[in-house]
């Protein structure tokens, strides 16, 4: 049922919040439509596209929902409300995400009423496992509390560089968080997942570039929780976030999922580089994520014990060659095939090869690219400004850097793990992008990943002057989401629950 | 007028869950009791007007017609619409024209077969796009009193004094049901059943202020106003019916207090009529929430825009059951309201017209209104289609 047409359409106009202004009276319609209703046949061809998607809407009126329809069960109580843009000119449904009600508690709804509010992408209602999973930005989060609007704004590129580097990145994960053993891991909202993670993350890249997403040739999504076994999630994110130039209901970009356990990201940076430079690719920019919700069975099931440790989230990255913040020096790969942790199609959750995983698997890959990499371009660890490693747990990369002879100054400031969990295919993306929201200009920074089965990437970068431009255009950096006063911290059963999802 | 639309018999089924009953049992028994009230001849039906909203998805699947035609023997032109005033509203076209003489026009609906998953049905059928955000049948009824209160400045004691009127909306509606034997709820509810209800559920509107969900049928003998006198001595004229259209989707409306539907319908409805407003004492209103009945007292210009809920409140302490607007008594929902009469949606306007039909003949019983012996010359009735996506209105005379 829900892989039909108007399924196609419903996510088509309601994931990016479609809308149109008349040229001649004004008058805005959420939807698409050729003509004004007011003007009839004069105004075809003069409805502009609008965008609500970067934009802020307020929340006009709104009611407390405890008794949803069968298809919203799972999220218990919510507000739903009527959202306004534009001082009432588009007016929409929508409901308030982000927020866990207690039972039986009375909101006070004229409190709300008013406030600013942010659209934001997530799934929209449950569906039966084989179903396609249904979205929509038809979901709002209050704008002064944990995620605060940014301006999505293009900015001609000043600086060509002459080998392609990262222009802009994001990090994104939720407002939620449990804090166990000194442990403070993220944690999905119950509409969330590794696509969701993925389009937000993608979003702040953009704003913090500042590139036309027209001008966007590939995206590569690297994940191990896609919730399809087949179908991309990058065909998502490509549509939502508008990559490419837009034809009609198509972008024309190319859009692939690509998947190596925790490195499914970290290893396609190479290749965005190198698709960037290569002059006849046509491809001006190309982004890379890294999103996962991180898949653990619960505790005390077999492949529990990974449930001390998974968080969510996801990082973006988008290459190019102008602009560049840190370009792109020297990198080395190398892999074994090293079944240390796995899951077979159709099961759940994933295993691991219990203390397989440190040092035939982990310690080894991790060794080898870095020192590898170091030796192939004659530096020792004192050459370097910071190191970043995957981190799978809060042991693993001290360990690792030790041994390499970094000081906890070059590394501490990437271990992200203990405040978000390992965040799989997110994990060394949070570490670099921990690392990119506070280095000076002309910093080298090497950054190893790891992902299991097994293999190791190591990156080798030199941050530019543009660092400091265009930070300042990042408001919802790492620090913003590990230190927000707005985070909420639930229990286990509750983690359990939204982690599930819907 | 030419042709002018009478109708000479009505028929009903008493409303609420039909559990054994299959939907032509239903629909029998109201068309029955209809051609047998007016003596009509099976025969002599020239076209049926048919209404259901949910019957292809709950119980019958394919087309509906043939299954009337099955169940009356009848081969002559049927339609289906999805309510009973919108049937009524062609048929009275139809009749109008001349192209037929008499039609039958009815309803069915049999929505507890599907009670598990009516609400997600309800809601999409209302508004996709507030469906797909996570709404629920309820939100569009509470957002609109939020907006009405904003809207007019209603806040502090005044804001309780809304709350109570509604909330006697209800007991209001409950106190008529007890008088009709018809009704899915014929049980005396109090003010504080409405309030702790609102209490239990944290919300504005709980369950007492929502018509439920129903099993039932409804059914009434359509003629001209010169054949009328062959079937009764007492037919009730369709002086004016009309309807209207909003957008889909209510929160891209223009107004979030109001139904223009309603207005518009009521006025071109009035205009046919060519009677005074005032001359109109019995209403029947489409109440799915208390919100509803409030607010369509004030579209169909019964009362001032803001005001409605001051005409109730203190003027139903004693359950006569009327609005009093300027010193004039307006008996709405004599027959329980959707909120107790039950609410079928494809049978609902034919219980409306039930209602109004038999108030102006004088044969409500213990619900009639006036003074014994003098029945109320006009009566209306309204009712909707979505909310507020389209709003019909049928204004009726003895004479």
């Amino acid at each position: 049922m829900s892989s039909e047409p108007i399924e196609r359409r419903v996510s088509y106009l309601g994931d990016r919040l479609k809308a149109v202004r008349c040229r001649i009276c004004g008058k805005e319609y959420f939807e698409i439509r050729d003509y004004c209703g007011n003007c009839g046949r004069k105004s075809y061809g003069k409805m502009d596209g609008i965008d609500l998607f970067y934009d802020k809407g307020k929340l006009d009126v709104c009611t407390l929902v405890n008794e949803p329809t069968n298809r919203f069960t799972k999220l218990q109580s919510f507000i739903y409300a009527i959202v306004s843009f534009h001082g009432g000119k588009i007016r929409v449904p929508g409901r308030l995400t982000d927020q866990i009600l207690k039972n039986g508690e009375t909101s006070d709804l004229s409190e709300l009423e008013g406030r600013e509010v942010i659209p934001r992408f997530r799934r929209r209602n449950a569906v039966s496992q084989s179903d396609v999973i249904p979205t929509i930005s038809l979901a709002f989060s209050l704008a002064d509390e944990y995620y605060p609007h940014q301006d999505y704004t293009i900015i001609q590129p000043s600086k060509e560089y002459d080998s392609a580097g990262i222009v802009g990145y994001g990090f994104y994960t939720s407002r939620f968080r449990i804090k166990e053993n000194g442990l403070e891991r993220a944690v999905p909202f119950i509409d969330e997942d590794a696509v969701t993670a993925s389009v937000e993350a993608g979003k702040l890249a953009l704003i913090h570039s500042g590139v036309d997403s027209q001008l966007v040739g590939k995206v590569y999504v690297g994940t191990e929780s896609n919730p399809y076994a087949v179908k991309p999630i990058a065909s998502k994110v490509a549509q939502v976030l508008k990559l490419g130039k837009e034809e009609g209901d198509m972008q024309s970009v190319d859009a692939v999922d690509t998947e190596f356990a925790c490195k499914a990201a970290t290893s396609m940076f190479k290749d965005a580089a190198s698709l960037v430079n290569y002059p006849k690719s046509g491809v001006q920019y190309a982004m890379v994520i890294g999103a996962d919700n991180s898949q653990a069975a619960p505790r005390g099931c077999p492949g529990g014990e990974l449930d001390l440790f998974v968080g969510y989230g996801g990082a973006a990255y988008l290459f190019g060659k102008q602009d560049v913040i840190a370009e792109i020096e020297a990198w080395y790969s190398c892999t074994s095939d090293t079944p240390d942790f796995w899951r077979r199609d159709s099961e759940p959750y994933p295993m691991h090869g219990g203390r397989f995983t440190g040092d035939p698997a982990y310690f080894k890959h991790v060794r080898k690219a870095t020192s590898t990499l170091m030796e192939q371009q004659g530096l020792k660890a004192s050459d370097l400004d910071y190191f970043v490693a995957h981190q799978p747990n809060p042991a693993f990369p001290v360990k690792v850097a030790k041994e390499l002879g970094f000081k906890p100054d070059q590394y501490e400031i990437s271990l992200q793990v203990n405040k978000f969990g390992n965040t799989y295919s997110g994990c060394s993306p949070v570490g670099l992008a921990a690392v990119l929201d506070v280095a000076k200009p002309n910093e080298r920074i090497l950054i190893t990943s790891y992902g299991s089965g097994a293999g190791s990437d190591s990156y080798l970068l030199r941050t530019t002057d543009q660092i400091l431009v265009k930070r300042r255009r990042q408001k919802v950096n790492v620090k913003y989401q590990a230190e927000n006063p707005f985070i909420e911290y639930v229990d286990y059963s509750t983690y359990r629950r939204l982690k599930t999802g819907m | 007028m030419q042709n002018r639309p009478a109708i000479v018999a009505v028929g009903r089924t008493k409303f609420g869950e039909h559990y054994g009953k299959e939907p032509e049992k239903l629909i029998e028994e109201a068309w029955l009791a209809a051609s047998q009230e007016s003596g009509l001849e099976r025969k002599a039906l020239e076209a049926c007007y048919m209404s259901d909203c949910f019957l292809p998805i709950t119980n019958k699947l394919g087309l509906e017609e043939g299954f009337l035609s099955e169940l009356t023997e009848l081969h002559v032109p049927m339609e289906v619409t999805r309510s009973v005033s919108a049937a009524l509203l062609t048929a009275c076209h139809a009749i109008q024209s001349g192209a037929y003489s008499t039609v039958l026009v009815g309803g069915i609906e049999k929505m507890t077969d599907r009670w598990d998953k009516i609400r997600d049905d309800l809601m999409l059928l209302e508004d996709p796009w507030s469906y797909y955000a996570g709404g629920t049948p309820e939100v569009n009824h509470e957002l609109m009193l939020r907006a009405y209160a904003k809207k007019y400045g209603i806040e502090g004691e005044n804001l309780q004094k809304l709350n109570l009127a509604l909330a006697e909306v209800a007991v209001k509606n409950h106190a008529h049901a007890l008088k009709n034997e018809y009704a899915q709820f014929q049980r005396k509810i109090t003010i504080e059943h409405v309030l702790s209800a609102r209490e239990q559920a944290h919300k504005p509107l709980a369950l007492y202020d929502f018509a439920p969900i129903s099993d039932g049928a409804s059914a009434l003998i359509l003629t001209n106003d010169t054949k009328a006198k062959a079937f009764t001595d007492k037919p009730i004229y369709v002086l004016g019916c009309a309807s209207a259209t909003d957008y889909l989707n209510f929160p891209g409306r223009a107004d979030l207090t109001h139904f223009i539907a309603t207005r518009i319908a009521m006025k071109n409805a009035m205009k046919m009529a060519a009677i005074d407003l005032d001359d109109i004492q019995i209403a029947e209103l489409y109440d799915q929430s208390t919100v509803m009945e409030m607010v369509t007292m004030e579209d169909l210009g019964f009362c001032e825009e803001g005001t409605a809920w001051q005409c109730i409140r203190g003027k139903c302490e004693e359950y006569d059951g009327f609005y009093e607007v300027k010193d004039r008594k307006i008996h709405v929902n004599t027959n329980g309201g959707l909120k107790a009469d039950g609410n079928p949606l494809g049978a609902t306007g034919g219980a409306q017209l039930f209602e109004v039909f038999r108030q102006l003949r004088g044969e409500a019983g213990p619900r009639q209104i006036g003074p014994a012996k003098q029945p109320p010359k006009y009566g209306c009735t309204q009712e909707f289609e979505g909310f507020g996506t389209k709003s019909y209105t049928t204004v009726l005379g003895r004479e």
